[in-house]
């Protein structure tokens, strides 16, 4: 007995001394990475926001709330205001609500298509999805521009086709310039928001079946086929089943995407027209671009950056909000 | 209603093949300008793209070298956090864990211009190294939920078992942890490097025009109109995703690693 307490007992103290003090130096490592890498990035652009541009030159640290009231009313306020700035940030919003709303939505029915395939069938399905979720956002910007471009592209194929012709003759063609969507000649694609939000929702697309794949493949089969045994239709079952429990997935999903789309940069650039462009336009051409005023361009990333956050937390607040009704 | 479903899902899969099918057709031009259908199909421009025109050549090459370089750090930074979360579960590493997936959750333009003052102090901004370290760390959340996952994974009564059996605790984590996760760093490692291959917006920030991937020189490129080459690119960069995410669905469990119910297979 005594021996093989002894033995038990030798190893187990060794073991309890040395990887304890293993695992706190690993601690220790990790904290000092994680937090130089990924939270000193976030500190500086918070600080450099509240510096100032010195003209003709750099920047200098400073603290001034210059750069946020010019964000809000201008640089000249109190004599002028201009919301110009306030407005980019709307279009950020407008892109992002359309264009993630629009993806969810048209993912929900193929994502719950896709959940009820073989298990080879879906992983192939996956394999598509992955590969068109990884492109490049430059490659999809560069297809549909191509795609929308005036002179190859959809509007050429509408002239030669003669669909281009036979809106002209059903009076839909007026309803297309209307929107922006039409030259007296032809119709035009690009530069429009339709273009725009087109391609935003294209991008995060493959994005929303891979989010919305978890929770749809989860789904308990048995509780649909309960209700179809009971006599629902298809579409009964959808509104009274398996909507009631997505909801929490679906709405988290949306939000997701949406604040990952506030900072879409390239569709915007090429897709939108210069009065209709977004603040990571105007981050960019602060920062790297034309302007070169860095800390007016941190001070945008700063308010996009609250906006998405504030966004995720009244998404969180209306959520339990509802989960507790 | 099942023809119904299968026609919105082959109506989906067109939609999202559209735009890479015009560009893939577009590579074939003959000429110096895009069209589609393609005139004068020719397959000149893959050679231009792999080895003649030292813009795209050295492009590939940059893209090649922080992919891979970004995957592997990632991998290795990810391995002791998922690690740490699995075996202690303590509140320092779920912290940990919370803000290392925070680059990936935020807008990627934030992010890029946080990395750019950052680096443009550290010294490293137009450095290929720095590029490597801000893919790693954008893209680092990756590899930490897919080891989660094959952490997760692990039965207990192994460990259990090995513990029995006086195995000590670097014998175990060799034994047992190792080989059962393999898969899923493997398959973390992939999603790294087809993401950094791709990412465009971060890269564009910390490059600060020091050198170029591919993604950026296709973006410098926009202004001056497309280039039938470009879209030998695009070929490239598609026909690496597929080959990776075969692979992955060969080896690996993709429907679980994308969070699938184990069940119904």
């Amino acid at each position: 007995m005594t021996v093989a307490e002894h033995i038990e007992t030798g190893p187990e103290t060794a073991r309890a001394a040395k990887p304890l003090s293993a695992v706190r130096l690993l601690s220790w490592a990790l904290t000092a990475v994680i937090v130089t890498l990924c939270v000193v990035p976030f500190l500086l652009v918070f600080v450099i926001s509240f510096g100032r541009k010195i003209e003709g030159a750099a920047w200098v640290w400073d603290f001034t709330l210059a750069n946020y009231q010019r964000f809000f009313v201008g640089a000249l306020w109190p004599d002028d205001v201009t919301f110009l700035y306030l407005q980019q940030l709307g279009f950020s919003f407008w892109y992002a609500v359309i264009a993630s709303l629009l993806a969810v939505l048209t993912a929900l029915p193929f994502t719950l298509l896709l959940s009820r395939l073989s298990r080879r069938a879906q992983a192939a399905w996956l394999v598509f999805i992955l590969s068109s979720l990884s492109l490049s956002e430059v490659f999809i910007v560069m297809g549909w521009d191509i795609l929308l471009s005036n002179n190859s592209g959809l509007p050429a194929l509408f002239k030669s086709t003669g669909l281009t012709q036979w809106l002209k003759d059903t009076g839909w063609f007026q309803v297309l310039r209307d929107w922006g969507l039409a030259s007296p000649r032809n119709v035009k694609f690009k530069t429009s928001q339709f273009a725009t939000i087109l391609t935003m929702s294209y991008l995060v697309w493959p994005y929303a079946v891979i989010l919305l794949y978890p929770a749809l493949s989860r789904l308990d089969r048995s509780q649909s086929e309960a209700a179809r045994t009971m006599g629902a239709g298809g579409w009964c079952v959808a509104r009274t089943v398996i909507l009631p429990a997505i909801r929490l997935p679906l709405f988290g999903t949306t939000l997701l995407l949406f604040v990952f789309l506030l900072g879409t940069y390239v569709a915007v650039t090429v897709f939108a027209a210069p009065a209709q462009h977004s603040t990571a336009v105007a981050i960019y051409s602060n920062i790297r671009g034309a302007n070169l005023n860095a800390p007016f361009g941190a001070a945008q990333a700063v308010i996009l950056l609250m906006s998405a956050g504030v966004c995720l937390a009244l998404g969180h607040r209306i959520n339990t909000w509802a989960e507790a009704r | 209603m099942r023809v119904v479903g299968s026609l919105y899902m082959a109506f989906c899969a067109l939609l999202l093949a559209l735009p890479i099918a015009v560009v893939c057709g577009a590579a074939l031009n003959g000429g110096r300008s895009m069209f589609f259908p393609p005139r004068d199909p020719t397959l000149a421009r893959f050679g231009e793209f792999f080895v003649s025109e030292p813009v795209w050549t050295q492009a590939l090459g940059n893209s090649v070298i922080v992919a891979v370089g970004a995957a592997s750090l990632a991998v290795l930074l990810a391995w002791p956090l998922a690690y740490l979360l699995w075996s202690t579960g303590s509140k320092l590493s779920r912290t940990l864990a919370a803000l290392g997936s925070m680059p990936f959750a935020v807008p990627p333009i934030v992010f890029g211009v946080g990395l750019g003052f950052f680096w443009s102090f550290l010294g490293g901004l137009g450095a290929l190294w720095a590029g490597v370290v801000s893919h790693a760390v954008l893209l680092m959340a990756l590899p930490m939920v897919t080891i989660s996952i094959g952490l997760q994974s692990i039965d207990r009564a192994h460990l259990d078992a090995a513990a029995t059996m006086g195995a000590t605790e670097s014998v175990t984590f060799r034994t047992v942890i190792l080989p059962q996760t393999i898969p899923y760093t493997i398959s973390g490692f992939f999603f790294v490097l087809v993401l950094s291959f791709n990412e465009f917006i971060v890269m564009f920030f910390v490059s600060a025009s020091g050198y170029a991937t591919v993604t950026l020189q296709i973006f410098n490129s926009l202004r001056n109109g497309y280039t039938p080459t470009m879209a030998v690119a695009a070929i490239t960069f598609i026909a690496v995703s597929v080959l990776v995410f075969s692979a992955v669905a060969r080896w690996g469990d993709l429907p679980r690693l994308m969070g699938a119910d184990q069940s119904n297979s």
